[in-house]
């Protein structure tokens, strides 16, 4: 809360100096709202108190639902007043408290009367208020009003509609693309901002191609906003704003006419050049950068805006300087060279105050400079490192290292200066950087790795951070071997052992037992220091240090390692973790030692290319027996060739594919429910279905608000999808063990589309972000049930016994129809009907049902339901269930109770 | 889009803050990063001297106006030249109202009228208005001269 400062101000008395919020309450302002409901309102008091509830919202108090309903009664009583100032205030209110849909409805008659009224600035507002509230169906009822505002011979009126047709494109992007010709005509409107709001929303519309356009609309499209691109920059624009909009727009075309014209001049190009030299700064900075990320800039095009954007380099307003670094700074990593004329200029803003201007200075001189300058500019950077925050000196640390790798012979004052920070005080990840450079460089130049490897051994010595001390040790095991003079770096890896915690001495136990395999010399020492090691507090060092001492061999004298051993101990796991991992969980205790080699070693990329030959079914699933291919296999064979999904176990069931769009349109899409024990997989078969479409990185936007047991773990898009190629596309979902959780998902689907031309099959380079809104996908009870039937099910009923049984009573209140209950029930449990009992006699008045099935976890399941009706209509059942497992029984007994 | 505009007292305490497009839970966290902002850099700056800095991919221009500082945050379009001729409508809006600069009080005294005029300059995260002397008939829902 702001709170009234004691101030030495000029011109006021002390006592004049106290807020006029002071002590400000919210439930006293409340109170005082009451005044709204004054049959003789006091407009002057009612404005105040407009005030206070604003100032309140505006410090982030929030009003409960019956507050904020409450307020906004009252409010909507204040439209009985004349007063003008006292409207502004109430349409600001009402905008501030937007109220919920069913509240709108208050509103809705007094801000349609004024959105007809004839006081201009009334429709001006009432349509920003109406399009802040209002939605759907009320919108197209305003629409006419709306297509009429935006060509008002008021610009205060056509702003706001066109403003709020900007606002509405997220929400209602179908209307607004209703009002093309009234757009078009305001763009060509004398009053500048007029031109302006209109130009935005075309921009705006181009930009986020909503929904279920096609391509048709968008060719249109395009051709529509080339001829208004053209005609604008022949004609006038009457603002700086509406020309960088313009700008916009018109990159936006050369991008996307750019694979048609290849020869000959850009289009466009010298109305970009022309606007170099527009009076508003704005602009100028617009035409610079569009000419900047031309595609295929030719340094003819790119000189002239590079020399506007040098001359602003020095610019007295650094809003103008960060500019013109910023955009010479992403102009330096396509085109250095052309960017090196700017570096004197460039390099007397390292010292600039403001640190985000210094650091882009900085990081464009280390992409531009050449070898003399780098020991000048290391200097320089020095000084600047320490007064800026850990962000920007990552950034610093980034270039650096492209640098080092740029110019390997100035290798010696870049690494110094690397090893320097990395003793000054940095967060983690500013460590980090430093560290992973320093590494990539000892990787690249060869010079550098004794003097690198030294400065991490010290780094090592007073390292706060676990992660990388471990990381340090690792690749010091790797790297300190086979230097002229391993013993040195002995030194620094025992000392871990005695000065750590347990993780960095685990490390240290493996790096040090790494060079004693690698250097037969060093064995004996390395021996004498790992028994040490052998009384240490923590069992995984210890353990770590008796394998070694063990596997390593020679007894602590100088002798070769045996090769198997040093493979063993150090080689690298050519096998996928995951596959390790479910091999070893699958594997049960026996008299037979687990063997390694029944792992499985592949990945199966591309799960649909089915190989013939020996099956690669991971060791661990169960063998299947050999029937012929079932749709069940084909689903269990395709996820378990998928690494993510291999640890998920045994699949439990795939349900029938479910349609999420409808037949003939654009793009079809099913979805197959996999269900394992604590996951669930969904399998979205795709086509595309447009021959001159081309989609790739096709995703869903799984929304699961509505399935709160599930979370999340694995998306598998498809990079690729062709015409009338069927692709798959994964989500899996983790849920707990053994829980029917249910719940309902929502699904976007995702991708990029590019335009393919029909006749050579070729597809453009540039695509279009765009979504297709999927059905809605539900996982119900059911899915977690096979349906399995049994021959005799009186036999199997005896045979199970009633040890687990649970029978119970439910009514199921009014029904069509005794047979349309119990089809309900069926499809409810998901399980197999028995001996047709799922057909029910007509006119009966009762029935006995028998299912069967096979529940998660494999669980035999067998239900009796004896079904009754009543005259009205009300079915009763009676539920009898029996299975192996009681919990199972009570479990269905819950889905009917919740179904 | 304008994503936040945000008006403070010299010591950092909020007298108005407007976010659009920004989610519920990140406003917290903007609004003590650019108070923070400002209290590292405003100190000793000018009236209306236009500072910058940019947040990965969101751009923030600020100034101090009195005893106030003036925040706004932006991205795409919004960069950090739209961002100035935004700042600069504000701070002369501002002006106009209370006549000078203003202290915190006349700040909060003329509250009010101040709220009805950035409704005018921004609305849903777009520059709407940038004139100050039609702004100042628009809050009295007066038409634009020029329209006259």
């Amino acid at each position: 809360m702001a709170q009234p400062l004691v101030k030495k101000d000029d011109d006021r008395d002390d006592e004049a100096d106290y807020s006029p919020f002071l002590g400000i309450e919210k439930g006293a302002v409340l109170q005082e709202a009451r005044v709204f409901n004054d049959p003789q309102l006091d407009p002057r008091r009612c404005s105040q108190v407009i005030t206070k509830l604003l100032y309140l919202l505006n410090q982030g108090e929030t009003f409960t639902k019956t507050e904020a309903t409450e307020v906004f009664f009252s409010v909507t009583k204040l439209f009985q007043s004349r007063d003008i100032g006292l409207r502004r205030m109430v349409y600001l209110m009402i905008k501030e408290l937007s109220p919920s849909a069913d509240e709108v409805i208050i509103v809705t008659s007094s801000l349609m009367k004024d959105m007809t009224s004839k006081t201009d600035m009334y429709r001006a507002n009432a349509i920003r208020v109406l399009c802040r509230i209002t939605e759907g169906t009320l919108l197209t009822q305003i629409e006419r009003y709306l297509k009429q505002a935006i060509v008002d011979k008021n610009p205060v009126v056509a702003s706001a509609a066109l403003v709020s047709g900007i606002h509405l494109l997220q929400t209602n992007p179908e209307i607004v693309k209703r009002w093309s010709n009234e757009v078009q005509e305001a763009v060509q409107s004398r009053a500048a901002l007029v031109q302006f709001h209109a130009l935005g929303l075309l921009h705006q519309r181009s930009k986020g191609v909503h929904g279920h356009s096609n391509l048709q609309i968008r060719q249109n499209d395009r051709l529509a906003v080339s001829k208004l691109v053209t005609s604008l920059t022949r004609g006038t624009v009457r603002s700086p704003l509406a020309q960088c909009l313009l700008i916009r727009y018109t990159s936006q075309v050369i991008r996307e006419s750019a694979a048609s014209t290849q020869a000959g001049d850009r289009p466009f190009y010298d109305f970009l050049e022309g606007c170099l030299r527009h009076k508003a700064e704005m602009v100028i900075f617009e035409a610079a950068r569009a000419i900047t990320e031309l595609s295929g800039v030719t340094t003819r095009e790119l000189t002239p805006a590079i020399t506007v954007l040098q001359l602003f380099l020095s610019s007295s307003k650094p809003v103008l300087r960060f500019a013109a670094v910023r955009t010479l700074n992403k102009v330096a990593m396509t085109h250095p060279m052309a960017v090196t004329n700017c570096n004197i200029d460039m390099e007397s803003l390292i010292s600039d105050q403001n640190r985000s201007i210094a650091t882009l200075a900085i990081t464009t001189l280390l992409k531009t400079g050449n070898e003399s300058s780098v020991d000048r500019l290391m200097k320089q950077i020095t000084n600047f490192m320490s007064d800026i925050a850990d962000e920007f000196k990552i950034v610093v640390v980034e270039a650096i290292r492209s640098l080092c790798l740029k110019f390997p012979l100035k290798y010696r004052s870049l690494m110094n200066f690397l090893s320097n920070i990395l003793r000054e005080e940095g967060g983690f990840e500013y460590k980090k950087a430093i560290i992973d450079s320093i590494v990539i460089l000892i990787r690249d130049i060869p010079e550098a790795k004794e003097s690198g490897l030294l400065h991490l051994c010290e780094f090592i010595e007073d390292c706060e951070f676990t992660y990388l001390s471990t990381q340090i040790l690792h690749f010091l095991g790797i790297e300190g071997p086979k230097t002229s003079d391993p013993s040195k770096y002995i030194r620094y890896i025992y000392n871990r052992v005695h000065l750590e915690n347990a993780t960095v001495r685990a490390s240290a136990v493996s790096t040090l037992a790494k060079f004693g395999a690698m250097v037969d010399s060093l064995k004996p020492r390395i021996f004498v220091l790992l028994r040490r090691c052998l009384f240490d507090s923590d069992d995984e060092v210890r353990d770590r240090a008796t394998l070694y001492l063990n596997t390593l061999g020679g007894d602590g004298s100088v002798v070769e390692t045996d090769k198997d051993v040093k493979d063993f101990l150090f080689g690298s796991l050519d096998l996928p973790l995951v596959n390790l991992e479910t091999s070893l969980k699958n594997y049960e205790p026996s008299e037979e030692p687990f063997d390694i080699n029944s792992v499985p070693r592949e990945i199966k990329a591309q799960p649909l290319a089915e190989k013939k030959g020996p099956s690669k079914k991971p060791a661990g699933l169960a063998a299947l027996p050999t029937a012929p291919a079932t749709t069940v296999d084909a689903y269990e064979k395709l996820l378990s060739s998928i690494p993510e999904f291999v640890d998920f176990g045994k699949l439990f069931k795939s349900s029938a594919p479910v349609e999420l769009t409808e037949a003939e349109t654009e793009y079809s899409v099913n979805v197959v429910k996999h269900i394992f024990d604590s996951h669930i997989v969904f399998q979205y078969n795709c086509t595309n279905t447009i021959p001159e479409q081309l989609l790739e990185h096709v995703t869903v936007i799984v929304e699961a608000s509505e399935a709160e047991e599930f979370s999340q773990v694995v998306s598998k898009p498809v990079s690729s999808l062709p015409y009338d190629t069927p692709g798959q596309i994964f989500m899996a979902f983790e849920k707990l063990e053994g829980v029917p959780a249910v719940g309902k998902f929502s699904n976007m689907l995702r991708f990029t589309v590019k335009e393919v031309d029909p006749s050579t099959g070729e597809a453009e380079e540039d695509g279009v972000e765009d979504e297709y809104q999927l059905e809605d996908l539900e996982v119900v009870a059911a899915d977690y049930m096979l349906k399995v039937g049994v021959s005799n099910f009186r036999n199997a009923w005896e045979s199970m016994g009633a040890d687990c049984e649970r029978v119970d009573e439910y009514g199921l209140g009014p029904r069509e129809s005794l047979a349309a209950a119990v089809s309900a029930v069926i499809n409810l449990l998901g399980m197999q009907p028995c001996e047709g009992t799922e057909v029910v006699p007509s006119n009966s008045r009762s029935h006995t049902c028998l299912l069967s099935g096979v529940y998660m976890g494999n669980v035999r399941v067998l239900v009796r339901i004896a079904f009754g009706i009543d005259g009205p209509k009300d079915v009763a059942m009676k539920l009898a269930v029996r299975s192996e497992d009681e919990s199972v029984s009570d479990a269905i007994h819950e889905i009917v109770a919740s179904g | 889009m304008l994503l936040a505009l945000l008006i403070s007292n010299s010591v950092g305490n909020i007298l108005v803050e407007r976010y659009q497009g920004v989610p519920t839970e990140e406003r917290l966290h903007w609004r003590s990063f650019l108070v923070k902002l400002g209290a590292d850099n405003l100190k000793g700056a000018k009236n209306e001297e236009l500072l910058v800095a940019s947040h990965k991919s969101v751009y923030i221009v600020y100034t101090v106006l009195g005893d106030v500082s003036v925040y706004v945050v932006g991205k795409d379009e919004y960069d950090e030249l739209a961002l100035a001729e935004v700042i600069f409508v504000i701070t002369s809006t501002i002006k106009d109202v209370c006549g000078k600069p203003p202290s915190e009080r006349l700040f909060l005294d003329k509250y009010g009228k101040i709220c009805l005029c950035l409704d005018e300059v921004v609305w849903t995260g777009i520059l709407e208005n940038t004139d100050k002397e039609r702004i100042k008939r628009l809050i009295r829902l007066k038409p634009p001269t020029e329209f006259n």
